[in-house]
């Protein structure tokens, strides 16, 4: 029998193929090494609690229903983010959230429609961006990326929170490298604008 | 001096660490103009920022969910493996100790059958001498059950008369069918 202690210490192709054998200890193992790096790339792009947590569900589902497709030589985070990102972007073209602003959505045309299409981040007492409010530059770069645009949200958070590289990165959401490095360097640029702003 | 002060594109790559050929002018450029040395100080500190960013958890109910969702189908290889596994001990002295009766006794009869397939005349020999020895053997009780029955005299009548092999088919028939209908007749009472 494989105890969690040794699952812990084997790399993740390893998981991989345990799990490919029917290993329920070995599923169980994928989904807690990397729920909280997946839970957050989708609540830092969707930006709602309760739809992250159906969302990453979603996507651990579809990872490890499709095992069989994992191609080896491809890195295990690598697929699992894209599916993840996929799933986030997919969600947010569905919801027509072209901008997802914390000032409503710009295509609100009244008051009411702002109003409802604004992100109130303070709605929810176990909201875990309240965590960041004391660290006011770190809270305010949380407001800040919800501002960006989806794409150059996934590369950011993927780049500076995931810390993958811009290779990863583009294999990760099937971009070219020159566009990675493109998307990520006006990404830094629109978020210390908007830092620059709060700042004001 | 070089007068040319660093382009956002060179901030990025000094502050991504990158350490390729054209790097190395850039950073000493860095020493020597303060103004770049502070705009890439403060680019630094906005990445630190980034980077710092915890994650979060998600609720603590997600795996068995997740697990609610995602079919598990164990391989019939994997399976059998497994089978077997349940019956061994864990590693350690007791393995090896139920590998070796495993070994030792694949070795015997391995040894026994080669012995056999060695020596097929007197495996021929062996089986047929037992055989007549058994045929011997069942015949002399059946007659000593005969004579003790019927007595010697009767018995070499019926053998004369050549209705002793009727007589015994028809006997065992009978006993047959008794035994079956007793059988039956037991298993419809115990029901009940």
């Amino acid at each position: 029998m494989l105890r969690a202690l040794d699952l812990a210490n084997l790399p993740d192709a390893d998981v991989v193929a345990l799990a490919l054998e029917g290993r329920e200890a070995a599923h169980r193992e994928l989904i807690v090494r990397y729920e909280r790096p997946v839970f957050s790339l989708v609540f830092r792009m969707v930006r709602n609690r309760e739809l992250a947590e159906d969302l990453t569900q979603d996507t651990f589902v579809k990872v490890l229903s499709h095992l069989d497709r994992y191609r080896a030589d491809f890195k295990f985070s690598s697929w699992l983010f894209k599916i993840a990102n996929n799933v986030a972007i997919d969600h947010l073209r569905r919801r027509q959230l072209e901008t997802v602003s914390i000032d409503g959505s710009p295509h609100a045309m009244s008051s009411d429609d702002v109003e409802s299409s604004r992100f109130d981040i303070g709605d929810d007492a176990e909201n875990a961006l309240e965590e960041m409010e004391a660290r006011e530059l770190g809270s305010a770069i949380e407001l800040a990326i919800g501002q960006l645009r989806p794409e150059y949200r996934s590369c950011i958070l993927l780049r500076h929170v995931e810390g993958r590289s811009y290779e990863e990165i583009a294999t990760t959401l099937d971009l070219p490298l020159g566009t990675v490095k493109t998307y990520i360097h006006r990404a830094r640029h629109e978020l210390r604008l908007a830092l620059e702003h709060t700042r004001e | 001096m070089n007068h040319r002060h660093l382009l956002p594109n060179e901030i990025d790559l000094l502050v991504d660490g990158e350490a390729g050929f054209g790097v190395a002018p850039l950073r000493a450029h860095l020493d020597e103009c303060h103004q770049c040395r502070a705009r890439y100080e403060d680019e630094r500190v906005f990445v630190d920022a980034l980077e710092s960013m915890p994650h979060f958890a998600p609720d603590s109910r997600l795996t068995d969910r997740v697990m609610g969702q995602v079919p598990l189908f164990v391989p019939a290889h994997i399976a059998a493996r497994d089978s077997v596994a349940r019956f061994l001990p864990q590693p350690g002295p007791a393995r090896v100790a139920v590998a070796a009766v495993f070994a030792s006794v694949a070795a015997l009869v391995t040894m026994g059958l080669i012995w056999i397939a060695t020596q097929g005349d007197a495996a021929v020999f062996m089986t047929g001498l037992l055989g007549d020895r058994l045929r011997l053997t069942l015949m002399g009780a059946a007659r000593d059950a005969a004579v003790a029955l019927l007595g010697e005299q009767a018995l070499a009548a019926v053998q004369a008369t050549g209705i002793g092999a009727g007589l015994l088919l028809a006997g065992f028939v009978l006993t047959a069918f008794g035994t079956v209908a007793g059988i039956r007749r037991l298993a419809t009472v115990s029901r009940r």
